[in-house]
């Protein structure tokens, strides 16, 4: 596969961002690859209702 | 061609968690942030806990794609600027990336662990009538 890019002029004023989070990006430039990746996980189990017992300790 | 990155202004108030701030040209980026985020119903913090091992999401094999294509890639920069004003940013966090300049390979990996601890039911419906009791 051939990718073919002409780059002409690129001018930005302001970039107001509240918050990048979890596997994000803002870039100004170039780059080659880019791969992220985020899981969050709350699965049934993770809803605990009974007396507040700590974690699996950690090891 | 790479091209020159020029921001005149740059604010960011708070980067945290594995998160990148990059001012320059950079060849690789790997950034990884694992959390447990516990929800307790009342204040409570034990400083000695949770164990990454036992839980599946932080050992769960990510379907990333190869990178390895045949790709050949021609790009011609015709200005051999970007030119950006100003940057404002709150926060960035868990593994986020704020990149200005080039690069080649930027990776990040976030995995997060969402629990919640609640007391038990009896209890909350004391808990209610308590309440309503100091109402009255």
């Amino acid at each position: 596969m051939i990718f073919e890019v002409v780059n002409r002029e690129l001018c930005v004023g302001a970039i107001r961002v509240t918050g990048i989070s979890s596997s994000s990006l803002l870039m100004v430039g170039d780059t080659n690859s880019i791969q992220l990746t985020s899981l969050f996980d709350t699965p049934p189990e993770s809803l605990i209702i009974g007396p507040f017992v700590p974690l699996t300790p950690g090891g | 061609m790479n091209r020159t990155a020029k921001v005149d202004f740059l604010k960011v108030d708070s980067a945290g968690l594995s998160s990148v701030i990059q001012i320059g040209d950079s060849t690789h980026i790997y950034a990884l942030n694992r959390a447990i985020a516990v929800q307790r119903q009342h204040e409570l913090f034990y400083s000695h806990e949770g164990n990454f091992n036992r839980f599946g999401i932080f050992s769960y094999a990510l379907p990333i794609p190869s990178i390895d294509e045949p790709i050949t890639i021609q790009s011609t920069a015709l200005q051999p600027m970007i030119k950006v004003g100003s940057i404002d940013v709150i926060g960035i966090s868990s593994t986020a990336i704020l990149h200005i300049g080039n690069s080649k390979y930027i990776q990040g990996e976030a995995r997060t662990l969402h629990i919640r601890q609640l007391e038990t039911a009896e209890k909350n419906e004391e808990t209610e009538i308590d309440q309503t009791a100091e109402v009255e």
